[in-house]
């Protein structure tokens, strides 16, 4: 049997003469079916808090001298941080592509007298854009290596 | 003609609120036929087994919505469901998400007060005189809302919602997808005062957009997709009475 829903969801405002059972989760949530993939979503957010951190992180070191900087650079060669790294990395690929896949639809049927372009053109954009910014991204980086 | 019957187990909730504290499961054996859907088995075992099974249905032609339930752990309309698509036993349970009023049959009352609270209805700001003839409306105008008046009203994407089971104030989709969709109406001057409902608690800024309503929607209304969309609306609307006071919002 599934787990208790909240106990007044989708309750009138004024009970009914009647005792009625608690409403019920669906069997499949949080992890089964097609929710899975709901939850992984949901769940990088842990993903980009802990990014974050490392953002902050990296800027507090930058502003302490050479030697702290250099010690983070370091820190980022060791195996823990390379497999954070790759995780965060699937995890951002997971959220775009899902959030690609809804985008067209959540665009409303005009704006003014502005219809939005069809929804393969926008997925092809999104598509493109992403790899664009991707592509310079790493051609700057990698020339900064080489500086 | 042989005999096509083949025996299938339901194991369906049952509650009985003067007697039950929770629901329980109980099985039922029966010999269905090929062509039968669910519904079909669910009314045999009202008709020739237990009387006291509680369920609701209708026009048995998915346009009613009224005997939605939980099959197999998916909410589907019974009437729609192929019994030769489940396995040797098929458990129904009541719709999830829904205070259950006995066996089957749940309480909808919070759901029509939350359908009425988009006011789902034709706003004008002037009503026309009767000589005025009717408001007309072109094939593409129509085109705009078409989608979403299809909705029937059968609750299963209130059943499918994560995040109608944990926020009792959220108004959920069908809901929205209706205000949405008499914004949408060529019409309609209501908009506005749909977007201001849209701004606050428990409406179109709860969804987390997980698609579920669309995924089990039976009519194909893609209640996610109004719901997103009057996001964006409600958002462009508040931006443009920042930017432009007096244009009312239109």
């Amino acid at each position: 049997m599934a787990r208790n829903a909240h106990p007044r969801a989708m309750a009138p405002a004024k009970p009914g003469s009647t005792r009625t059972a608690p409403p019920r989760l669906p069997d499949r949530f949080p992890l089964g079916g097609r929710y899975l993939a709901y939850t992984l979503f949901d769940w990088t957010g842990i993903l980009y808090l802990l990014l974050g951190l490392l953002v902050l992180c990296a800027v507090w070191s930058l502003g302490s001298g050479e030697s702290v900087w250099n010690a983070l650079l370091e820190r980022h060669r060791s195996a823990p941080y390379i497999g954070f790294h790759a995780i965060a990395l699937v995890g951002v690929v997971f959220v775009g592509i899902r959030f690609f896949g809804f985008f067209p639809k959540a665009q409303p049927p005009r704006i003014g007298p502005l219809k939005p372009p069809p929804g393969p053109v926008i997925l092809a954009a999104l598509y493109a854009l992403w790899i664009g910014v991707t592509v310079v991204l790493t051609i700057v980086l990698a020339g900064g290596a080489r500086g | 003609m042989g005999d096509d019957r083949r025996k299938k187990t339901f194991v369906i909730s049952r509650f009985d609120p003067d007697r039950d504290d929770a629901p329980r499961a109980q099985s039922y054996e029966i010999a269905v036929e090929p062509d039968w859907k669910v519904l079909d088995a669910l009314n045999y075992i009202k008709d020739e087994v237990d009387g006291t099974l509680s369920h609701r249905w209708s026009c048995r032609m998915a346009v009613c919505g009224s005997c939605g339930m939980m099959v197999d752990g998916e909410p589907r309309l019974t009437c729609k469901e192929a019994i030769s698509d489940y396995g040797d036993t098929v458990e129904i349970a009541p719709l999830a998400n829904f205070p259950i009023v006995r066996d089957l049959v749940i309480d909808s009352d919070g759901f029509m007060e939350k359908l009425k609270s988009v006011k789902p209805w034709i706003i004008r700001a002037k009503q026309l005189a009767a000589e005025e003839g009717p408001l007309r409306q072109s094939p593409a105008e129509l085109e705009e809302f078409k989608q979403f008046s299809m909705c029937i009203n059968c609750m299963l994407c209130y059943s499918a919602c994560p995040v109608v089971a944990n926020e009792p104030e959220f108004i959920g989709p069908a809901a929205i997808a209706l205000g949405h969709r008499y914004s949408l109406d060529s019409r309609d001057e209501g908009a506005a005062e749909r977007n201001e409902i849209f701004r606050g608690p428990g409406t179109v800024f709860s969804c987390s957009f997980a698609n579920e309503c669309s995924e089990v929607c039976p009519k194909h209304v893609d209640p996610a997709a109004a719901v997103n969309q009057a996001k964006l609306n409600a958002v462009v609307d508040w931006a443009l009475r920042l930017i432009l006071p007096r244009r009312g919002g239109e």
